[in-house]
């Protein structure tokens, strides 16, 4: 079942043409890792689905909805999550603040100006849960400007999970990491259930291949080609173009 | 909640046993305080929790002085003047809010001060309502228990408003509506993504300082019985945004503080040197240059120094503490 379809999608910043004709189907359950050279455009592509950005032409689909026209917040109320390639946080608040206000997000009560926040059992019980799960609920009360970077990235993981969503658009989650970091948190993220889809924008090929099982390269803003890892191993167009030829032949 | 009711009932102990302990002059004076604290805590939420520097929030201080002065012809009936006064701000501020709230940073400032300049603009044309000159009107305060004439009664009165307003704003930024609006100030982006619409809180945010503000206007007339355009010019609006920066921006009681700050140093110093504003601008700069921080973020710094002073083991401690559980994680 095809969740996110991108049809035609054009972005130009007047005269730049960064995203050209873009078409993608991602099915439900999918691990699609979007690569691509510097850029490729594949940020402004996030930016144009999750709606950070408007269209310049094209259409986005979600679950079959046409979301392209709707503001951000209501993307992530369809289920639509997303991370940020440069942690984005509030690093004045606690980790178990931070996760508090994420899980809030979808609660009918947000809206109310009266009760504290503190005392909403739910919500206590809920980021507790997820904490745990994370393994960072040794780490609650402490602020978020004083995490590791790794630890960082992790939250931004754990904050667009808490929203419930059925698809996470992943910038770079592990980078400006080190080779041990990367690949512990590779491992975390393939604890993320199968029912939750990932598209995943990653530049570390060695990441790339240990969780795709979809890969479309962009190239100049055009989708070059979607298929499996092993097809993109094989291809000698895409291996010129990307790794500059030969660099997995070792594999 | 604890937290919240019992700093109010300090406030309110406070303010009840406060006209035994000073002079009768300042009583007088702590009326305007309380009616400006009520003023600046209405802007200091917009400010310090929502990120919304206006220049403009004299605008709805004026409006409910003008209509409580205007409609005194009317009515005496304080519970309609006072409701009249926060619905006209109320309106006012739903019109001006769902523009300004489009903008960030100094384009909010900007918009917020041009609608400030056109009611100055009108109410100084306004012949029938005393124009440039002004507009006085004669009312009391009367609750249904008694008409409130004598200075302590007024003083009485502020205060209770002003506690209301407190414990109402105190409420307000520890609900999640108040968490959000604060997150929203923080990182706006992050806030869209996890489903949070900015323009709802802000609008919230806006519409509760500028009922607020709309009150305290309204208040204002029982105490001066008098209104001017000079309400709406762009001293005012300043005057009162440095009342949010020496009280401490980011807090609720802050801003009350800098109120006093403010109306005490203007009444006190003026009587000793004309040049009173100097004192009060190098004590703005020094604030600015501190970063953030106001009376009540020096109080808090005095306090927990004052605390790591009488309980010097602890801190020692500490880093030991560290040193040994970053030995135990290497091994």
């Amino acid at each position: 079942m095809t969740l996110l379809k991108i049809e035609d999608l054009n972005k130009s910043f007047k005269a730049l043409h960064i995203l050209k004709d873009v078409n993608i189907e991602i099915k439900k359950g999918e691990r699609h890792v979007i690569i691509g050279p510097n850029g490729a455009g594949k940020t402004t592509l996030f930016n144009c689905i999750y709606g950070t950005l408007p269209l310049s032409s094209g259409k986005v689909y979600l679950a079959g909805d046409r979301i392209d026209h709707i503001p951000s917040f209501k993307r992530t109320e369809k289920g639509m999550g997303r991370t940020f390639q440069k942690n984005n946080l509030f690093e004045e608040l606690t980790v178990e603040e931070n996760v508090r206000l994420a899980i809030m997000g979808k609660k009918k009560y947000r809206l109310n100006m009266i009760k504290p926040m503190q005392n909403y059992t739910d919500l206590a019980a809920e980021c507790r849960r997820l904490l745990e799960e994370w393994e960072m609920i040794d780490r609650r009360a402490v602020l978020v400007k004083e995490l590791s970077y790794g630890e960082q990235r992790l939250l931004e993981i754990i904050l667009s999970l808490s929203t419930n969503p059925e698809i996470i658009l992943l910038d770079e989650p592990t980078s400006g990491m080190s080779p041990t970091e990367t690949s512990r948190f590779v491992k975390l993220i393939k604890k993320i259930p199968e029912s939750i889809t990932l598209v995943i924008i990653e530049h570390d090929m060695e990441v790339v291949f240990s969780l795709a099982n979809k890969i479309t390269v962009l190239h100049h803003g055009t989708a070059m080609m979607t298929a499996s890892p092993e097809e993109i191993r094989g291809n000698q167009m895409i291996q010129e173009i990307y790794f500059g030829g030969g660099a997995l032949s070792h594999d | 909640m604890k937290k919240a009711f019992l700093s109010t009932g300090l406030l309110l102990i406070t303010i009840l046993i406060l006209p035994l302990f000073i002079s009768p002059f300042l009583v007088y004076l702590s009326t305007e305080i309380l009616v400006f604290a009520i003023f600046a805590m209405s802007l200091g939420l917009i400010m310090g929790f929502g990120g919304m520097p206006s220049l403009g929030h004299c605008a709805l201080f004026g409006l409910g002085a003008y209509t409580v002065a205007i409609l005194s012809e009317y009515t005496a009936n304080i519970y309609l003047l006072l409701g009249a006064a926060i619905l006209i701000s109320l309106c006012f501020s739903i019109v001006t809010g769902y523009i300004a709230i489009r903008n960030k940073g100094v384009f909010f400032l900007m918009i917020t001060l041009a609608f400030t300049q056109v009611l100055f603009l009108i109410t100084s044309r306004m012949k029938f309502w005393g124009g440039n000159d002004g507009y006085s009107a004669s009312v009391t305060a009367n609750f249904g228990f008694g008409e409130i004439t004598s200075n302590m009664g007024l003083f009485y009165m502020m205060g209770f408003f002003f506690v209301l307003s407190y414990f109402l704003l105190k409420l307000f930024v520890n609900a999640p509506a108040g968490k959000v609006l604060k997150g929203m100030m923080e990182n706006e982006g992050r806030m869209i993504a996890l489903g949070y619409n900015p323009k709802t809180y802000k609008m919230i945010a806006y519409l509760i300082a500028g009922s607020m503000a709309g009150l305290a206007g309204g208040l204002y007339i029982y105490k001066t019985q008098f209104v001017s355009p000079a309400l709406f010019s762009v001293h005012m609006g300043a005057e009162v945004m440095i009342m949010v920066f020496i009280g401490g921006l980011g807090t609720v009681f802050g801003p009350a503080l800098g109120a006093g700050a403010f109306v005490f140093l203007q009444n006190y110093i003026s009587t000793m040197t004309d040049r009173w504003p100097l004192i009060l601008g190098l004590l703005f700069i020094a604030i600015v240059l501190l970063k953030r921080g106001g009376i009540l973020h020096l109080i808090q710094f005095v306090t927990t120094f004052g605390l790591k002073l009488f309980k010097p083991s602890r801190s020692r401690n500490a880093p030991v503490d560290k040193q040994v559980k970053g030995k135990e994680q290497a091994s």
